[in-house]
């Protein structure tokens, strides 16, 4: 099964349509990535369906790079009793 | 800068306004959206470098090949203009730093102005951009733009590139920008730079104003703020500008009319000293013009863009119609016109080309059947006139007027003179085509006479001004060490009476004689040393308000006298406050009943020290009737100071009055400039009263309270 990692990086690179293996954690949605204030938004969703979770949007938004991503989605996964691989 | 004969002069600021590369970070392909519609802008507008779109991942933008960031660009890029989310703002100009961009225009908001966290993201950009020499405009503003041909750079959000022409326009606010180049288009009036500098993390107002002053494409600069960060320095910089060769007019908007904190009312000065009343007093003395709103702003732009700068206030009407002739001579004349008789030559011709039932004299009325003859030779009368220093033309639509051929008689008038006109045909769509006339030849056109009347007002203002000699600070004698000495000895706060009768006598002000006594003993010896009626008063750092504690003994004749009030004023202290500290008494003279002037002095967080000048009683407690400088302050600036009260005729012998020592006064005042221009501890200080007397006997300072800031704030 995918790292949580490597899938936000699928979900990313399939919503700003780059290639998963381009990505770094360290890359920034907007800065390194492109990723539109319409497409952050998108994002925020498409984290949202593929963990099964909610989100709050502000805080989600304010999220800036793969890495913190991936660090907000497994605290709020924990919090919502959500069991993904962070390894 | 580059001029219009190509030739350049290299000036800090070209990158900004004159880039031969622009890279625009943060593009996206999204139509209708900020960063899209910026680097469309660019792309559409005319501009004669070289664009490159930032956009990560995007192969191009608009068919112009994009970059991930701004060091992937092969060549050189002097302008940067920045549209990310603020919170990666600082990566983008540490970028730019590396590749050497020259400029950065930020775009994006999210700083300063959305709180502590927000103020922290600017600090950290301004310290990358002052570190890589980079100059900053913005954040959080509009843009840029440049309608010089050989820049043509529009890199703002606005809808759309103005027009060319002569005004300048900075502001503070983006919207604001939108809105009045909107408005502008409307009006056919054109800009030569236009910028939106939001924050002003970097290039400050006083920057961009000094940049527009060597520019050959600007003849006019207006300015909109919403905070003046740094007053003295925009007074300092607009005193260059608006003077001598090459001067040119500044108006401005400053919004917020407020009033300052309740700390700054402890005293007479700082509550009459309300942010906005400094400002105006001290903008008009750089020679800026301050005006209330965005129409009265380019009424008299385009007059003093447009038309020649007048040689005086005479003014000439030519109407059709009596009444707005009445209505504009009463404007005129109260706004500071005049309206002069004409040369008899003038009445002559003007009686020969008019009916019986014209009117010849000034304001000349044509009458309401005049068509564009009659308009034409009255016009060309009252401009050959050499009474007549400018013009304005009235006109009101009735059934048999001509307005579009009046309105080219107008302009074909307009360019057989060097004197300014303006014209006002008053209506809406019936004048609109003759309005249309006037506007393609650059005759100001207003809605309203009375419009038209206060924009020559401005246009003979800032003529007077900028041909008035530069003021001269004279430092006058003064003991600038001994004043010193008194403050190095004084705690933070208000001083005691005697340190301030101390300072004032260092600085030469006409003090009382007086003496500060320890003992009733010594209160009494030099009360009969003085001979005459005195008055003691408490002295105590902790009794700010003497006559609550029954502090203050008036007329007291004799040393018995004042060895019994001084008895009884301690006694009563010592029951009343038993904790207060006292130091003596101070004994004087009593000073007798007359007019009574305030001087004051207030340490401006904006303007740095400032001095107030006002008719002492009922005309500073309910008329307000103050008026302020920045100090230092010239012999000449003081005089006007005192003349500028309404009240000054109560100083020149009205109603069977003496004269006053008004030189005294001045000198007061100058004195008072030096005082606190010397000495920076000096946050506040009133004199109030300072008695009045006449031409031979001199002045008085009857009553000073000087606030100092902390010892090591000098």
């Amino acid at each position: 099964m995918a790292t949580l990692e490597e899938r936000v990086k699928a979900v990313t690179g399939k919503t700003l349509n780059i290639d998963p293996g381009e990505i770094q954690t360290e890359h920034s949605f907007t800065f390194d990535l492109g990723a539109e204030s319409v497409q952050s938004v998108e994002l925020v969703a498409m984290f949202e369906e593929e963990f099964g979770i909610e989100m709050d949007e502000d805080a989600a938004l304010a999220v800036e790079t793969i890495g913190s991503a991936c660090e907000f989605i497994a605290r709020v996964c924990a919090e919502q009793g959500v069991a993904v691989d962070t390894d | 800068m580059p001029d219009q004969t190509g030739k350049t002069e290299s000036h800090p600021l070209d990158s900004i306004f004159y880039p031969k590369s622009i890279a625009v970070l943060g593009v996206t392909p999204t139509p209708d959206t900020v960063p899209n519609d910026i680097f469309r802008n660019i792309l559409t507008s005319g501009y004669t470098g070289v664009l490159y779109p930032v956009a990560p991942f995007k192969r191009s933008i608009y068919a112009v090949k994009a970059y991930r960031y701004v060091l992937d660009i092969p060549d050189e890029v002097d302008q940067a203009v920045i549209v990310y989310p603020s919170n990666v703002c600082h990566k983008a100009v540490e970028q730019c730093g590396q590749k050497g961009v020259k400029s950065v225009i930020m775009i994006s908001a999210g700083f300063r102005e959305v709180g502590p966290e927000g103020a922290k993201r600017e600090t950290r950009i301004k310290k990358i951009c002052d570190d890589c020499g980079m100059k900053l405009i913005g954040p959080n503003c509009l843009g840029v733009i440049n309608t010089d041909p050989i820049s043509m750079l529009n890199a703002s959000f606005a809808r759309k590139m103005p027009a060319r022409g002569r005004i300048a326009f900075l502001s503070q606010s983006g919207a604001l920008c939108t809105a009045v180049l909107d408005y502008a288009l409307g009006k056919g009036i054109g800009f030569s730079k236009f910028v939106s500098f939001g924050n002003k993390a970097g290039v400050t107002e006083i920057d961009l104003i000094r940049y527009l002053h060597k520019d050959p494409q600007t003849d006019v600069i207006l300015l909109y703020l919403e905070e003046l960060r740094d007053g003295r320095g925009l007074v300092e910089t607009a005193r260059q500008i608006t003077r001598g060769p090459g001067a040119k007019p500044i108006l401005l908007i400053k919004s917020g009319r407020t009033v300052q904190g309740a700390d700054a009312a402890a005293s007479h000065t700082g509550s009459l000293a309300g942010e906005d009343v400094i400002s105006d007093a001290v903008l008009r003395e750089a020679g800026i013009i301050r005006v209330d709103t965005i129409d009265k702003l380019f009424n008299s732009a385009i007059m003093m863009t447009y038309q020649p700068p007048p040689r005086g206030r005479r003014l000439a009407i030519v109407t059709n119609a009596g009444g707005p002739g009445v209505m504009a001579t009463d404007a005129a004349v109260n706004m500071g016109l005049e309206i002069p008789r004409f040369e008899a030559e003038t009445t002559g011709r003007l009686k020969t080309a008019l009916p019986a039932a014209a009117n010849i004299k000034n304001p000349v009325d044509v009458i309401g059947d005049a068509r564009a003859d009659r308009y034409s030779a009255a016009l060309r009368a009252v401009l050959d006139d050499d009474n007549v220093d400018e013009a304005l033309v009235i006109l009101t639509p009735q059934s048999m007027t001509d307005i579009e051929a009046i309105a080219e008689c107008v302009v074909a008038g307009s360019q057989s003179t060097d004197k300014p006109l303006a014209c006002s045909f008053m209506g809406g769509r019936d004048v609109q085509t003759g309005i249309d006339i006037l506007q393609a030849a650059r005759i100001p056109h207003y809605i309203l006479p009375e419009w038209a009347c206060s924009a020559l007002v401005d246009s003979n203002a800032f003529n007077e001004w900028k041909n008035s000699p530069a003021p001269e600070f004279e430092p006058l004698d003064v003991d600038a060490a001994a004043a010193r000495a008194v403050m190095d000895s004084a705690d933070e706060g208000y001083m005691r009476e005697d340190q301030c009768l101390d300072v004032l006598r260092a600085y030469g002000f006409p003090v009382p004689r007086y003496k500060l006594c320890t003992s009733a003993d010594d209160a009494a010896e030099f009360a009969a040393e003085l001979s005459c009626p005195v008055v003691l008063r408490v002295v105590s750092p902790d009794i700010l308000h003497k006559f609550d504690v029954k502090g203050v003994a008036l007329d007291l004749d004799g040393p018995e006298a004042v060895r019994g009030a001084w008895n009884d004023m301690m006694t009563h202290i010592a029951e009343v406050m038993p904790q207060a500290r006292i130091i003596g008494a101070i004994v004087r003279g009593m000073i007798p009943h007359g007019r009574e002037v305030i001087l004051g002095a207030k340490r401006d967080s904006v303007f740095g020290p400032t001095v107030m000048f006002g008719l002492g009683g009922l005309f500073v407690e309910v008329f307000k009737d103050v008026t302020f400088a920045l100090a230092p302050v010239s012999a000449r600036r003081a005089a006007s100071m005192v003349r500028s009260v309404k009240a000054y005729e109560l100083l020149t012998g009205a109603r069977g009055t003496k004269t006053a020592d008004v030189s005294g006064i001045e000198e007061c005042i100058r004195r008072l400039g030096q005082l606190v221009s010397d000495h920076q501890r000096i946050t506040e200080l009133d004199i109030n009263p300072m008695l009045v007397g006449s031409s031979d006997a001199g002045n008085l300072v009857a009553d000073v309270r000087i606030r100092l800031a902390p010892a090591d704030s000098d």
